[in-house]
């Protein structure tokens, strides 16, 4: 079915804030899934994926910081999703490159990296250059041969739209330690947009330009915005725990008379 | 009539300097005395048609004689073509609720970008009559419904098919045929997205394309009255007549709705707060001339008339409009004989605000601003804001404890604590999402309230944050929040919201002594309602474009913009009563100056 | 000054009140010893050693005064004749150099006293103690009555003071302005501290100045310099903090712009005359009365409380007084101080006129009750003005009578404000100010000579050898007031 985004962006929030949310997060959580949506990234397809994750992630630690100094800082997400505590963490980021002018931010142990480039627009908004860098969390298998994915989001700063690059690593180095992280570089004054060398040897899996994605919203507000039937409906009935049950007392909590008629 | 030539422009400070305070502006109970006012979205829409020529035309209209079936309107702009499709069914008397939580209406309409299709209209006719358990076209801009007043519909049914006139009165006590429960915008239930009008050069302007539905449906209940008239009694049945058309509105009933909008839009409630304030502050420094003595007279007499004429049954409204009327002769007598300083209406303002009720007070504001087109027109265009509420992590926590003490007073003077300061809360029933109030100590649900107070949340944050700051004098925002991060949606709409004056409304909502009647005429004055008629603490009736020009009015392309565009404070019009069978023709012949005319 | 003059000053100027004065004396003073300090002071210097600057911070002078007559008292020269005087045309300026000689004459009295004592050791006071030596003044009810019934020159020096802080608050702020206001705060503080009152009330709020100022360093520290800091400032601080508080960071916000603030120093003087405008419609009046007197009107004068006090002159000396209406006699000879129950008496005159005579014109309304005539006149004339009115009851029971002689002595340039009862205050003038030798030196750097308010204690070596007394004039100067 298609909906509006201000229809995907509210269930959203909603659904989240009935999953535990503080509101700020929530509302943080549905600007990065329906931003992806928006762009026809598949935030809905991966938030499906990652739902039950989310659902039976209780656990309230926030994110930690492990290490920081001047233009560096090291944080620990628990394990969370990047949708329940990212955002502070590039926060901590956007302060740091405001006073120093570039800073690092590495997010260890987290979940659904993906949909951190929401919030990355977000920064970018406000005048930051910033582009995150991961490898996929999959376990590099090497008897499948699954080859080790690499992803690079950047923003130019005001840009409401990334630079994309995906692509397949063929040489995979020795020391390849499983990598659940996120690195982050936001600079205040230098471009940090992706382009790939050329001499490398990679396979270039996806690769999303502005001007393509601004396509994707044009079409978006035109037609609205297709989702998952099946998907929609177990947000809408996540987000009815917000809701409280009808009384009497309750019908007259809304102030309005039985009949109306005049 | 130009009035360019003399108007005295300020500078950016002199203006800032005439600005009330916010402290003042903000309060619950100011806001909640407002009037609709030249830059209410229902004056600034009619001022646009006529500006820019707008048309509309009747494309289809297929009624059965109980006014039961389909009529579609056709409006052209300079930019765009756009529909009004409206379905008319029959509704069971037992059935006709305006809350929320109804299922079924006597219509239900929605506006369409571009043209209508077979397809779309089937598309149309099988989801907008079910609202929002339809699923609606990306396409319909508005979607809305409306129930008939019975009483109003069947006497005037009764009076036309007769070949009478209706009462004049019967619309001053119910100033319409229909009354609107909802209209929807801003991507519910898949209509496009607010997103979508911003570039629209038609529609950009918040809640300008709700007003034009709505102005649609009340051109289609006059067309619907007269075709049932006529349907009933081909011989005998007139036209109503062009003063009653005009002081015919349409109703609209309004509950807790209205309330979440106006908390979760901060930056808009600024928006429209501020040009209105920034209109007036320029007003207040124009010299007067004989001429604005004699227009701010005569508008005052009419809104006394008006007043007077406004009737309803909760007491407190009604001690509300007597103590305003009551407060306008002397006010007369004052400005007749009072020389013609150039600060007399700074003065006026100040003398109102020190010795007349909030409705006297923000009557005389609404008045004045009605003096000066030229200034005040201009800030219509400054009622939309691209809305972004965002954090600035790298402010030090000490510059945020000051900016909440110094724009968030307010905020931390109430002990939350005393159980009549944390008495309600706000929550959304499952009954379709109706926002409703709770008493706290008494009702289930307090586990789900809906975070609408602003007040106990700022001050919960200060807390946290004067004793991170005990041990962290010199901590920034990011740091104080990555270890309390439940603060952060309040920190980054106090960082957002600090810069501006009039964002924030000054209360409690936790409060017992709040009342939510506020927070609804608040949004209802911007819109343009009139005839606030409360019918509880939580529910109020307006009516919308009574006195407004009629379609035929604005096809007619009107020369004189001002004169078009004088409606405000509509009067009962003088009907000649006489129901002699042989002269109907004769009873048409209203006194048009008598509805809201002054010039 | 011929000796005939001489002569009868010495003739009637001991006398003060009760001679006859002559008529080109332009400032008529008196004043008295500390005795403490006098004694102490003597005994120091006379024996080579410098007094304990503690002494100087608990009581800031060895004299004074108890009255400082200009404008016409006793024979001397009307006010009208200093109006075109270049010296002195500013309110109050030749009551203040009176004060400033006087301070002169103590340091130099107590060293010839000291020397006369004991020649042989005596030292003349260290420069640092003598900068930080002022005079006193105890004042009481009698300054109400200039602020009731000289509106127009109060309306002038709040207004100026508010018209220079208005300009501040518009200045974008340096990183050079922000290090002042930093080491000023830093100043005030301490001075703050230094501060010693017997006041229970008085301590109270220096106390919650001094405690509300390092949040603020702080904050001052951190901001950013934005265009509105100095807004944000007093916004803050008059959310947040104590009125002293408030006010002391207006006060050293005007010390950051010498060049702005100055220059309202020539508008503190006023032509005074309050005149009827009669042929103003009589509603056009009550309008004007409920808009700009409405702090008039909020009062409920049928309540005791608030018509508790009457103000009086008693026969002693003249001197102003405060009785109890319902307990003691004199009230049929008030004074009329109370503005605020005048006003709303005539409010309530007018109203009942105006409901049969809808459009009459002020002078017909007088006619009928001539005695409004005074109090109309004072509100055509202050109406139009802003800062003229104080905007109290002055029956009220809670009324503090100190607010009012704090206002005076604030614009007078007071500092260590001591309380001794509710409406009788001890202060000091001129402490910290330069001396008579730094003045004569004329000074290159009028900024620097002028940066002397808040005056901190020295820091003196009290372990006076004898053989180091032989120049004791090197005190520690950079330290009272210093900050360049």
């Amino acid at each position: 079915m298609k909906v509006s985004y201000n229809e995907l962006h509210g269930l959203c929030r909603k659904a989240f804030q009935a999953m535990g949310f503080e509101d700020g997060d929530a509302g943080d959580a549905a600007d990065m899934v329906a931003w992806m949506q928006l762009y026809e990234l598949e935030g809905l397809a991966a938030l499906n994926r990652g739902l039950r994750f989310l659902l039976e992630d209780t656990d309230e630690r926030p994110p930690e910081i492990v290490y920081a100094d001047g233009d560096l800082a090291v944080l620990d997400s628990h394990g969370h999703s990047v949708l329940k505590s990212s955002s502070l963490a590039l926060e901590l980021g956007f302060a740091k490159a405001r006073a120093r002018g570039l800073a690092v931010i590495k997010i260890q142990h987290c979940h659904n990296r993906q949909r951190i480039m929401g919030y990355l627009a977000r920064l970018a908004g406000r005048g930051m250059n910033v582009t995150a860098f991961w490898r996929n969390a999959q376990d590099v298998d090497e008897a499948v041969g699954c080859p080790m994915i690499e992803q690079v989001v950047g923003f130019r700063a005001n840009s409401s739209v990334p630079e994309i690059r995906v692509y397949a690593v063929r040489e995979v180095p020795e020391e390849n330690e499983p990598n659940d992280g996120i690195t982050l570089v936001m600079a205040n004054h230098v471009d940090l947009l992706p382009s790939l060398r050329s001499d490398y040897d990679v396979d270039l899996l996806a690769c999303h330009e502005e001007s393509k994605l601004l396509a994707c919203r044009q079409r978006a507000m035109q037609e609205g915005i297709e989702v998952d039937d099946e998907l929609w409906s177990r947000l809408k009935a996540l987000s009815t725990r917000l809701l409280v049950e009808a009384t009497e007392d309750s019908r007259s909590g809304a102030g309005a008379g039985s009949t109306d008629n005049d | 009539m130009s009035r360019k030539e003399y108007g005295v422009r300020l500078s950016s400070t002199e203006q800032r300097l005439r600005l009330r305070a916010p402290d003042d502006v903000m309060q619950l109970e100011r806001l909640g005395s407002l009037h609709a006012s030249r830059l209410s979205f229902v004056r600034s829409l009619m001022r646009q048609m006529a500006r820019q020529r707008w048309r509309i035309t009747t494309t289809r209209f297929e009624l059965d004689a109980h006014g039961h079936g389909v009529a579609i309107y056709c409006l052209q702009t300079p930019n765009k073509r756009y529909h009004g499709v409206i379905f008319s069914q029959a509704l069971e008397d037992a059935a006709r609720s305006d809350r929320v939580i109804a299922e079924a209406w006597d219509v239900t309409f929605g506006v369409v970008e571009g043209d209508v299709d077979d397809a779309l209209l089937e598309q149309m006719a099988a989801n907008v009559p079910l609202q929002e358990a339809g699923r609606q076209h990306p396409r319909i801009l508005v979607l809305s419904r409306a129930n008939r007043s019975l009483r109003n519909f069947s006497s005037f049914l009764d009076a036309l098919s007769a070949g009478h006139q209706p009462q004049p009165e019967w619309l001053t006590n119910v100033g319409y045929l229909y009354r609107t429960t909802a209209v929807y915008g801003n991507g519910k239930f898949g209509i496009a997205d607010y997103d979508r009008l911003k570039d629209n050069a038609d529609f950009h302007r918040p809640f300008s394309a709700q007003m034009l539905a709505v102005y649609l449906l009340r051109h289609f209940s006059i067309q619907q009255i007269e075709h049932m008239a006529s349907a009933r009694a081909p011989e005998t049945a007139v036209p109503l007549a062009t003063s009653l058309r005009r002081y015919l509105g349409i109703g609209n009933s309004t509950g807790l709705g209205m309330a979440p909008f106006l908390i979760n839009h901060p930056q808009l409630v600024q928006r429209w707060m501020e040009s209105r304030e920034l209109a007036l502050a320029e007003v207040t420094a124009q010299v007067p001339r004989e001429q604005e003595r004699a227009q701010l007279l005569a508008l005052l007499q009419r809104a006394e008339t008006h007043l007077r004429q406004t009737i309803t049954d909760d007491h407190e409204q009604a001690l509300r409009n007597q103590e305003t009327v009551a407060s306008l002769p002397e006010l007369r007598v004052w400005l007749e004989v009072v020389p013609l300083g150039p600060e007399l209406w700074q003065e006026l303002i100040d003398w109102s605000r020190q010795q007349h009720g909030l409705e006297a007070q923000e009557l005389v504001n609404t008045l004045l601003l009605e003096l000066y087109p030229d200034i005040v027109d201009r800030y219509e265009d400054s009622m939309a804001v691209t809305e972004g509420l965002e954090l600035t992590p790298d402010m030090p926590l000490v510059h945020l404890k000051q900016v909440i003490e110094t724009h968030y007073d307010w905020a931390l003077r109430f002990d939350f604590t005393q159980g009549e300061n944390r008495h309600w809360f706000w929550y959304r029933s499952v009954e379709k999402e109706e926002p409703r109030l709770g008493e706290r100590d008494k009702e289930a649900g307090a586990d789900k309230e809906m975070k609408l107070a602003i007040a106990p949340r700022v001050a919960d944050t200060h807390a946290a944050i004067s004793q991170y700051l005990e041990e962290n004098p010199q901590a920034l925002v990011v740091e104080f929040l990555i270890h309390c991060p439940r603060h952060k949606d309040i920190v980054r709409r106090i960082q957002t919201m600090s810069s501006t004056s009039f964002g924030e409304i000054r209360a409690n909502l936790w409060a017992r002594d709040m009342k939510p009647m506020h927070l609804l005429r608040t949004k209802l004055s911007f819109f343009g309602a009139s005839r606030f008629d409360p019918k509880s603490d939580r529910w109020v009736r307006i009516t919308l474009f009574q006195g407004a020009p009629l379609v035929e009015e604005l096809n007619a392309e009107p020369d004189d913009l001002l004169a078009f565009d004088d409606w405000s404070f509509p009067l009962e019009p003088q009907i000649n009563r006489e129901p002699v069978m042989g002269i109907t023709e004769t009873s048409q012949q209203e006194s048009p100056q008598a509805m809201g005319g002054m010039s």
